[in-house]
């Protein structure tokens, strides 16, 4: 089964603070304080290791007792985000919960993506032509996409 | 939220990082991807150390006790419940409006709780 993410086409921002921002916003019932503590999670991580996984793709992603479910948001920018030395134009995101299992099911969430980037995938990616596909190619569904294809 | 709580929750987050990087199978991931699981590692632990020096020191020890002897020092209460040991939570904290504005714990388990909804 496909994990649901959202998608945010069209990335403002060109910072990676403002990225994750904007990606944190995009996910449903997060209020601001939790989104907040999440972004102070992610922006942790980060700090410790800049997570650009391939040449124009990073993905932040972190563990936190804040959530109660994976939050996948997937974001694309056409100018391209600061990350910070180099620039990314796709941004994958995700939070897995802290639970029994929790880990093993990042770990595996982890491979899965990698999987998805290896053997050209990445530079595929590129050549999304809306969130959906975009989100199809990572093996993810966008709820509702049939309806929304902006994704946003 | 209480403030004091949210540093907790931070510092969980942090400790729950820093674990990961640990654990075999999502260490040789992030590998693969070309991340550098020891440099993280460490920075982390640096920033762990920053962080919880701005920590009220009754507080630290508190939640040093309890991850130590649980693993977990903070858990969401879900249905009610301590999602920690599972066991109910009385009715007037659950239905407080202000229950996360002070630190609370479970009267079973000890483990700090929050609540998410």
């Amino acid at each position: 089964m496909r994990r649901r993410c959202v998608c945010k086409w069209g990335l403002e921002s060109s910072d990676r603070s403002g990225a994750i921002s904007e990606l944190l916003s995009q996910m449903p019932d997060l209020e601001k304080r939790r989104r907040q503590l999440l972004q102070t999670a992610l922006e942790s991580r980060e700090q410790a290791g800049a997570t650009v996984v391939h040449e124009g793709v990073s993905m932040p992603h972190c563990r936190s007792i804040l959530v109660d479910d994976f939050l996948i948001s997937v974001g694309r920018s056409a100018d391209g985000v600061a990350w910070p030395d180099e620039k990314v134009r796709i941004v994958i995101l995700f939070i897995s919960p802290v639970k029994p299992g929790g880990p093993e099911e990042h770990s595996e969430l982890i491979r899965h993506f990698a999987s998805r980037l290896r053997d050209g995938g990445a530079e595929k990616l590129f050549d999304a032509e809306g969130a959906s596909e975009l989100a199809d190619m990572l093996g993810l569904e966008i709820p509702g996409s049939e309806t929304d294809e902006s994704g946003s | 939220m209480n403030q004091d709580l949210e540093k907790l929750i931070t510092l969980h987050d942090l400790d729950v990082m820093i674990a990961d990087l640990s654990r075999k199978e999502i260490r040789h991931q992030e590998e693969k991807l070309g991340l550098e699981a020891d440099d993280a590692q460490k920075m982390l632990r640096e920033m762990r150390t920053e962080f919880t020096a701005q920590l009220d020191r009754r507080l630290l020890a508190q939640y040093d006790r309890l991850a130590s002897h649980y693993g977990n020092a903070v858990v969401p209460a879900i249905g009610g419940r301590c999602s920690g040991c599972l066991t109910r939570l009385p009715t007037a904290m659950c239905s407080d409006p202000e229950r996360n504005e002070q630190i609370r714990s479970c009267p079973t388990c000890g483990r700090i709780i929050y609540w998410a909804d």
